[in-house]
């Protein structure tokens, strides 16, 4: 695999991870901005500009897009993020220039008033639609409640008022600021000629006029708060609990990925054998986000309304034996283990390597190779995961739970 | 690229499949044991999901921690899943640990410890895993259209009744494990790096015995009637939808695929540019193929507010029915086109391609190559589209709906 990299006069970052042994290709723009980024006048904006995006430019209308990508068979789609929007599509090499075109062309949308006030109803419906998956919203409520004012609280979604009150126009102006050349890296994993994809590139968006785009970026340290939330239609409990981590750029989230394993994987961990192999809880899970200048400890727990108060006294107990106790040495290997070989698997598409390298130039500017992350996940050693267990003290939580009328 | 698939067959007939990828350094493989959920007793529906369950709380010398530390040890990625016609377990993994996996797999499949109070544990969670159902309508939507629409026992819920589970005892489930897992019926698929030969020596060691009979064909009741709806205080109304059409081992089989494509393959078919693009009644759309080796059908899903649910579900059979009206060049050339490039991009994977090589020999007797199917796709034509839809027309629509509100289904 070879790296490649060029950036552009305008500050838009070009990077190329070339394949060849690959069987397609994986081109996407990365724009880092999303619900953070919103005031609250314009919440939602970002993911909604996400699906104008698809809505065309001056020569394009919607069915021509949609055409022209179904005519290559990508794979394609789109994400919003709280602080990245990434759109993205996984192609047999023959039809990479032109795909990779047709994202150029597309990052430079009409944002048209008639197109804005139809999109606005399929956001409306996106919004009920995750009102109806718990798992989710408790998640998203959760977030909101844990960084208390912070930007990284905002939704991703908005809610049905902000949407139905935003303006394509504050949509526009929104897209002028943070959809800027040096706020954007474009990037292709797989099997392509870097020469020719390079220069479509830098041809086409060489024109593209630099604007300041900042964030504001400020570690948070959460609070043990808690909330529940009651709705009459819910069977189960679903409990979400986050604390502070380490963030995208510290070196210590290879050990606090590796602590998220060995807490709350979905098979032998903590959580696992002290709540579902008991069949106290159907699911129990923690992972760690990384995110631009903060991170997360997010759990999120799913058993019976009986079931949750004995739930959380165990939950407590897990939380209390590791800060006196530790880690073993036996679990630390096994949750590598894990994570080194679901790196492995994710990197043998492209598409993983395209969101990987993506993502690692955003927060890193930096290029990371399989084997580097490899290397520093098995150099995390049992005093690193001890040290952030201390620093951090996953247990002290902010919990918000949604259920059934107790 | 020479495309190559190996395959070998035990005495006792357990079929072994593989396809060798040169560029990866994983392997996923899986066990297709012929005890799915249209295979069970009467009575036992969720069965399924608590063998697939309590055949890891323990096998061989093992306890239920120690064989899971040895499979974490591994570092293989499980996968466990409940069909119509199979449970299927496996994993994927570095390829280096595939002998290694092999080995706690046949324990698990032949030396399960089925522990008695592991049971209990494992009914619960199948148990739990229902009660869930009710918190994802749109899960439940797309499973009770199933049940619905496809003839008992094909459309048998995979996740189980609550009262069928509560009633199930252990000695009843290690009965049928004891019925089910028949190896003459199982099918063993392998995608990635590996050693054929090794494999087979391997496994005939672990799992070559005596040959079995195998189980009776089912026999097939009728369909459940056409509509019926679920009343929950949800934002939405969820939609599901069914047609019957050819199963894949038939001629029309990818004239079926092509119109599907033509109907909800991409941004620009015709379900997502009316539904969504034109009116805004949605933002989840689609219809899929679902093919089973005795049944088949085209299956849909819509998510709606309570107001625009009558209009979405009349904009989707409308468009259905209009298939067979005509079809343009264009249309049809970019769903050829979509399906051949979902089937390279696939080809990628190595769990996907063991999945896919184990389904292929179930339904046909046969694995295809790549470019067997890419030819296939590649034969079809507007006029062969169309041919196949005058002569299978949409007869009738099986709806389920989930929410605050019924819909009225027309013919």
């Amino acid at each position: 695999m070879e790296f490649k990299k060029e950036i552009l006069s305008n500050g838009l970052t070009i990077i190329g991870e070339v394949n060849k042994s690959a069987k397609s290709t994986a081109v996407g723009f990365f724009a880092k901005t999303g619900s953070r980024d919103e005031t609250l006048q314009i919440s939602g904006v970002s993911h909604f500009l996400e699906h104008m995006v698809f809505k065309g430019t001056e020569k394009l209308n919607a069915f021509e897009v949609n055409e022209a990508f179904d005519k290559t068979g990508a794979h394609f789609n789109a994400s919003t993020s709280e602080e990245n929007t990434i759109f993205y599509a996984a192609v047999l090499p023959e039809y990479l220039a032109e795909v990779t075109r047709l994202w150029i062309e597309l990052m430079r949308p009409a944002l048209r008033d008639e197109d804005f006030n139809i999109e606005k109803n399929v956001i409306k419906e996106e919004i009920a639609m995750y009102k109806d998956m718990p798992s989710f919203d408790v998640m998203d409520k959760c977030r909101n409640f844990y960084f208390d004012g912070h930007p990284c609280g905002n939704s991703v979604l908005g809610s049905t008022e902000s949407i139905d009150n935003l303006t394509a126009e504050q949509m526009r102006d929104y897209f002028s600021a943070r959809y800027a050349p040096n706020n954007m890296v474009v990037a292709c994993a797989g099997d392509f000629d870097w020469d020719q994809i390079r220069s479509i590139m830098a041809d086409a968006c060489g024109q593209w006029q630099k604007r300041p785009a900042e964030r504001e970026l400020k570690h948070y340290t959460g609070g043990k708060k808690q909330k529940r939330l009651e709705k009459a239609n819910l069977a189960r409990e679903h409990i979400c609990l986050m604390s502070p981590a380490v963030s995208a750029k510290d070196n210590r989230r290879f050990a606090a990925s590796l602590l998220g394993a060995i807490i709350g994987d979905d098979v032998g961990s903590r959580y696992f054998w002290e709540l579902v192999d008991k069949a106290l809880a159907e699911i129990a899970t923690m992972i760690f986000g990384a995110m631009d200048g903060t991170g997360l400890f997010c759990s999120y727990i799913r058993c019976s309304s009986e079931n949750v108060s004995k739930v959380l006294d165990i939950i407590r107990d897990i939380f209390q034996t590791l800060s006196e106790n530790g880690v073993t040495n036996d679990e630390l290997q096994k949750a590598k283990n894990k994570l080194l070989s679901a790196l492995v698997i994710k990197n043998e598409l492209p598409m993983g390597r395209l969101v990987e390298i993506g993502f690692n130039w955003q927060y890193l500017q930096q290029y990371r190779t399989i084997d580097d992350d490899v290397s520093a996940i098995k150099a995390v050693t049992i005093d690193d995961i001890h040290s952030l267990l201390e620093e951090f003290k996953p247990g002290e939580f902010t919990q918000f739970s949604m259920g059934p009328a107790r | 690229m020479a495309e190559r698939f190996d395959k070998r067959i035990l005495k006792n007939g357990l079929v072994i499949l593989g396809e060798p990828m040169e560029s990866v350094g994983s392997a996923a493989f899986g066990f297709m044991l012929p005890a799915g959920a249209s295979q069970l007793p009467a009575g036992c529906c969720g069965a399924g999901n608590v063998i697939a369950d309590w055949i890891f709380r323990g096998a061989s010398d093992k306890d239920s921690r120690a064989l899971c530390d040895a499979l974490d040890g591994l570092g293989l990625h499980r996968a466990a899943s409940v069909a119509s016609s199979h449970i299927i377990i496996g994993a994927t993994l570095e390829a280096g640990n595939l002998s290694q996996a092999l080995d706690l797999y046949a324990d698990i499949i032949l030396r399960a410890s089925l522990a008695e109070e592991q049971f209990e544990l494992a009914r619960q969670l199948a148990v739990d895993g229902v009660h869930a159902l009710d918190d994802n309508p749109r899960g439940k939507v797309m499973l009770k259209l199933r049940e619905q629409f496809y003839p008992e026992p094909l459309g048998r819920s995979t996740a189980g009744e609550i009262e069928e589970l509560e009633a199930l005892s252990a000695e009843k489930t290690k009965q049928i494990i004891e019925d089910k897992f028949n190896l003459s019926e199982t099918i063993f698929s392998l995608a990635g790096k590996y050693d054929f030969g090794a494999i087979c020596r391997q496994m005939e060691s672990l799992f070559e015995t005596d040959a079995r009979e195998p189980a009776e064909p089912l026999s097939l009741a009728d369909k459940a009637g056409l509509y019926s709806h679920i009343h929950n205080d949800s934002a939405q109304v969820h939609i599901g939808l069914g047609t019957e059409t050819v199963r894949p081992p038939d001629k029309d089989y990818y004239n079926a695929r092509v119109a599907v494509s033509v109907l909800s393959g991409g941004m620009s078919a015709r379900l997502f540019t009316e539904v969504r693009e034109k009116r805004g009644l949605c933002y989840a759309i689609g219809a899929k193929y679902h093919g089973m080796r005795d049944a088949a059908g085209i299956m849909c899903y819509a998510g709606t507010t309570p107001e625009k649910a009558q209009e979405t579900l009349d904009v989707i059979t409308a468009e259905f029915n209009r298939l067979v009206e005509g079809l343009s060049d264009e249309e049809v050339q970019r769903a050829k086109v979509g399906l051949k490039s979902s089937l390279i991009l696939q080809s990628e994977s190595s769990s996907s391609r063991a999945g896919g090589i184990g389904t292929d020999y179930y339904m046909l007797g046969r694995v295809r190559g790549l470019d067997e199917i890419k030819s296939k796709i590649e034969e079809t034509t507007v006029d062969s589209v169309l041919e196949f839809l005058r002569n299978n027309r949409f007869e009738d629509f099986t709806v389920v709906t989930i929410g605050p509100k019924q819909v009225c289904v027309n013919k």
